[in-house]
């Protein structure tokens, strides 16, 4: 045997080498986490819901407002050409929303005509502003410094009580050389009377104190009858800003059901003595709980009646800005539409709250769309119809008050070419909201169970996945030891599923069977070999010895010497090529074999017989003389010694130094055998215990570097560990054993 | 009459220089390459003692097959096992058709012809009178060196020749340690390992115990060798 064959041998394991330090794995995430990741993506899908819900109510909203715009120019055209509805005088003044002992303030006591402005005003509760802006009858010149009046009603028992104060920069009192009595700042009374039957009275005074008062003509200049009325009692009283009217008007004058308008008429100069302004009450729509009275027309209400439209407040106006009719209302018939009645608070019920919450969070409730819904907009409302009756164009906006959506669209009344009224049309787009909610709402649901089911079956698959995966690759690992050696020939896991990972299971099983048969080759490849050889060895050495036999004088001759040399080593070797061929066969037979046994005194027996029979070594034990037990089977560890021995001859320098040592760590003994040899070559230091792997020399000696690879059997087999390093100190080379620790001998 | 020695080797070579040393030795050697020709040679003639291959040619198990049917013909014919296959398994069938030795190549010639004629002289022992009267006894341990019959504790074991002559060693000198070198000798098998011996003393332990589950009086001197410990009964 020489050594170059062997490192041939051991060549193809070089190469392999560099494969098993593969480059670094990218770092990244985990299948289930990846996955996981992906179901997020599905979190789109409610966005686009939610962008095409809101597309849609944009769509919607213009599909709400051409409808809108449509009904109100029917309306307008309806009421086009018909004078007769908006004739200024057919107008009825009307108390918006019930009657006037349900909107005045009820006094505790009735005041008394001749007591101080003062007292009326603090008694009379809260004045009513009538600053004119954009007040009717005001025109566009209107200034509210020239100009100004708050108003309150209270009635006390069978007495209406009503209290102006009029900031006038002019005040211009009856002159009593004139004969008219509309020429000087006035206050007009209308009373429409149960029967419809219209009374206007004109309240004057030619200096502070008492007022005097007609029945006058529709025209308000001439007088039905010259006497004045005692029925009503009234005070002009100057004030610094202008002045103030006290009024007392008996119920019974009044009648039930009736009707009453005031106009506050301004005159700020003396020579023309022209009205300036006229500021009334006549209605502002919105204000119902002012007690305002407005001005109404029958015929038209009637007429617009049929045209209600949910969720919609039509009115229609002259072009003196004078609500002519109404009808409907922005609000929703019941508010309560969306409210929660609060319930008994179950745990159930309280998580479906707070979803609710959630729900109404995440995508705008119209409750809170409804509650934004303002109950006065006459203001925007004056705008528009400043602009429609100005330009005469139907003019169609869209206002917001915080969530709440209102669609108003305006358009011009004609009649014979003039703008003779308008038409308002205002509705509400809560209706629209609430579909929109409640189809989010659907949605939300739908997709959230969807998310649900779709993230917990995709974390289900994706942790069987990983699950079938781990299994796989822990059964891989697991097939083979990090030398390379089979353990087993098939992967079970999964290998009957039909999917990929279950062909690829397959796959690795039918590579591991493959792989498993070479590999029995090769370790039957040393058996059959030595068997192989057994036979013409055979015929050499008894050949041989015939010749001895047959010629006597042979016996000492050089050349029969060597041969015979020569056939023993060759015997030797086959003999260790079995050894280790059968050892892992027998290591495993001999199991059950083991006992609890003292390594140190094996050690010790053994290691003086190794002295008797190598003389010229000094080998020697150095450890205590303590008992040290493991269990195991005391043959084989004997044998694993013999080739640590002889391992650590072969390699030590001639007649050197041999020592054994036994040392007890918390858990391990470890057998470590030094000699003072050369140190380990670096290109087999990690394959020294793999078998052929030698670093041997000396042609002539047998070195199969089987030993070290008999010792990792034995020691593995004995759930021991094997390491060979060199001496840290000194020259040689320290194999290490280390041994599981018995603590007590068994029986 | 001269001792007729039959031989049944597939190795012409090897056959041949059995059949020169044998005969050298003054014995009629009859040798035969496969089964079916032994076979008809032992129907004509039978041997007084047999060399048998396991392995002839294609047939695997053939020197098994051969030694069944001579020991059919005679229960106390002296058959050796000459085999190249050196496993448990092989050997435990070798002792089941109770053959006498067992020896796996390469073979020392000098110490086969020793072997033929001690397993030729016991083998006449048996067949002439059964005498008790080299019977020796150690402890509950019976030997008798001539009818290589091995008794413990009154009942027999069935041991090769090698086995019985390692049995025969240890216990020569009880309680004395046998060294590995000492053993080898007695095996008479050229140049032995340590291992081969510690086979052999696993199989002879393995044969004791069949009888004696208790048996433990071949001890091991770990790194020396082995020793039959005296018990007290």
């Amino acid at each position: 045997m020489n050594a170059p064959a062997v490192r041939a041998a051991a060549q193809p394991k070089n190469e392999a080498l560099p494969q098993r330090k593969s480059r670094p794995v990218r770092r990244g995430l985990k299948i289930r986490t990846k996955l996981l990741l992906l179901v997020f993506f599905l979190l789109v899908i409610p966005w686009m819901g939610y962008e095409s819900v809101r597309e849609m109510e944009k769509f919607l909203l213009e599909g709400q407002e051409q409808a809108l715009e449509l009904t109100t120019q029917g309306i307008s055209s309806i009421l086009g050409n018909r004078s007769d509805l908006f004739d200024p005088d057919i107008g009825v003044p009307e108390l918006v929303g019930g009657s006037l002992a349900e909107l005045v303030k009820t006094l505790d006591e009735p005041l008394a005509i001749d007591a101080p402005t003062g007292v009326w005003a603090q008694a009379i509760g809260e004045l009513v502003s009538f600053t004119g802006v954009g007040r009717y009858e005001c025109g566009p010149d209107y200034r509210p410094d020239l100009l100004a009046v708050r108003h309150a009603l209270g009635v006390h028992e069978s007495m209406l009580f009503a209290y102006f104060e009029v900031d006038d920069d002019r005040v211009i009192l009856r002159d009593p050389e004139l004969l008219s009595l509309d020429t000087n700042d006035q206050i007009r009374l209308t009373v429409q009377r149960d029967s419809g039957e219209l009374s206007r009275y004109l309240l004057t005074s030619q200096e502070p104190g008492r007022l005097s008062i007609y029945l006058m003509k529709p025209n308000w200049r001439e007088v039905v009858d010259g006497e004045a009325l005692r029925d009503i009692a009234g005070t002009l009283d100057p004030v610094p800003t202008g002045y103030a009217v006290k009024l007392r008007i008996p119920r019974e004058f009044l009648g039930p059901g009736a009707r009453i308008k005031f106009e506050i008429v301004d005159i700020d100069e003396t020579k023309t003595r022209a009205i300036r302004q006229i500021i009334s009450t006549e209605p502002d729509p919105f204000r119902f709980e002012f007690g305002s009275v407005r001005l109404t027309t029958p015929e038209l209400a009637k007429l617009i009646q049929p045209l209600y439209v949910s969720e919609a407040n039509i009115t229609v106006w002259d072009a003196f800005f004078r609500l002519r009719a109404q009808v409907g209302s922005v609000f929703p018939p019941v508010r309560e539409a969306f409210g929660r009645v609060p319930q008994q608070q179950s745990w159930a019920s309280r998580v479906e709250e707070s979803f609710l919450r959630f729900f109404e969070w995440i995508l705008r409730s119209p409750e809170r769309g409804l509650q934004d819904m303002p109950i006065d907009s006459s203001r925007e409302d004056r705008r528009l119809m400043g602009r429609v009756l100005a330009e005469g164009d139907s003019i169609t906006e869209r206002r917001r008050y915080g969530e709440a959506k209102l669609i108003v669209t305006a358009s011009p009344i004609w009649a014979a070419g003039n703008i003779e009224g308008a038409v308002l049309v205002k509705q509400s787009a809560n209706k629209l909201l609430s579909l929109q909610y409640r189809t989010l709402q659907r949605f939300t649901v739908l997709f959230l169970g969807v998310f649900i089911f779709l993230a917990v079956a995709i974390l289900v698959f994706a942790t069987r996945l990983t699950y079938r995966v781990g299994k796989l690759q822990r059964e891989t690992e697991q097939a083979a030891t990090s030398e390379g050696r089979l353990l087993k020939d098939r992967i079970r896991a999964g290998s009957r599923s039909s999917d990929e990972l279950g062909s690829l299971t397959r796959s690795i099983s039918a590579l591991l069977q493959n792989l498993g048969q070479y590999t029995q080759y090769l370790e039957k490849l040393p058996d059959t070999l030595a068997h192989e050889l057994h036979n013409p060895l055979n015929v050499v050495n008894s050949s041989l010895e015939n010749l001895q036999y047959n010629h006597a004088e042979l016996a000492e001759d050089k050349h029969l010497q060597r041969a015979r040399n020569g056939v023993g080593r060759l015997r030797s070797i086959i003999t260790s090529l079995t050894e280790a061929a059968s050892l892992k066969e027998a290591l495993t037979r001999e199991q059950a074999q083991s006992e609890v046994f003292d390594l140190a005194q094996l050690v010790r027996n053994c290691v003086e017989g190794y002295q008797a029979s190598h003389p010229k070594y000094r080998i020697v034990p150095n450890f205590p003389d303590a008992p040290m037990l493991i269990l195991g089977v005391p043959d084989r560890i004997a044998q694993m010694l013999d080739k640590l021995i002889d391992n650590a001859i072969q390699f030590g320098s001639e007649n050197g130094l041999i020592i054994v040592n036994l040392r007890r760590d918390e858990e391990v003994i470890d057998l470590s055998v030094l000699n003072d040899g050369p140190t380990l070559p670096d290109d087999i230091v990690d394959r020294l215990f793999d078998p052929m792997v030698s670093s041997a020399k000396d042609a002539r000696k047998t070195h199969l570097g089987l030993g070290l690879y008999i010792v990792r059997l034995v020691a593995e087999s004995h759930r021991g560990q094997v390491r060979a390093e060199n001496r840290r100190g000194s020259r040689g080379v320290e194999v290490t054993v280390s041994l599981p620790f018995e603590t007590r001998r068994r029986n | 009459m001269p001792t007729v020695i039959a031989i049944v080797e597939d190795d012409s070579d090897q056959r041949d220089n059995y059949s020169d040393v044998l005969t050298a030795h003054g014995y009629e050697v009859r040798a035969y390459e496969d089964r079916p020709s032994a076979e008809a040679g032992f129907a004509r003639e039978l041997p007084d003692l047999a060399l048998l291959d396991i392995m002839l040619g294609e047939d695997m198990d053939g020197g098994f097959d051969l030694c069944m049917q001579l020991r059919n013909m005679s229960p106390t014919l002296p058959i050796i096992f000459l085999t190249a296959r050196d496993s448990d398994a092989d050997r435990i069938s070798s002792q089941r058709m109770t053959a006498w030795d067992y020896i796996t190549k390469p073979v020392s010639l000098e110490f086969l012809v020793a072997r033929v004629h001690a397993l030729l002289k016991i083998s006449d022992q048996l067949q002439s009178a059964p005498t008790g009267s080299t019977t020796l006894s150690v402890g509950a341990l019976e030997l008798n060196e001539d009818s290589m019959l091995v008794k413990w504790k009154g009942q027999a074991v069935s041991l090769t020749l090698t086995e019985f002559w390692i049995i025969e060693s240890l216990t020569r000198n009880p309680g004395h340690v046998r060294t590995y070198d000492a053993l080898s000798d007695v095996t008479r098998q050229g140049l032995v390992e340590r291992n081969t011996i510690n086979g052999y003393i696993r199989r002879i332990r393995n044969k004791f115990r069949e009888i004696d589950n208790g048996f433990d009086r071949i001890q091991t001197v770990h790194g020396t060798g082995y020793k039959w410990e005296q018990g007290s009964a």
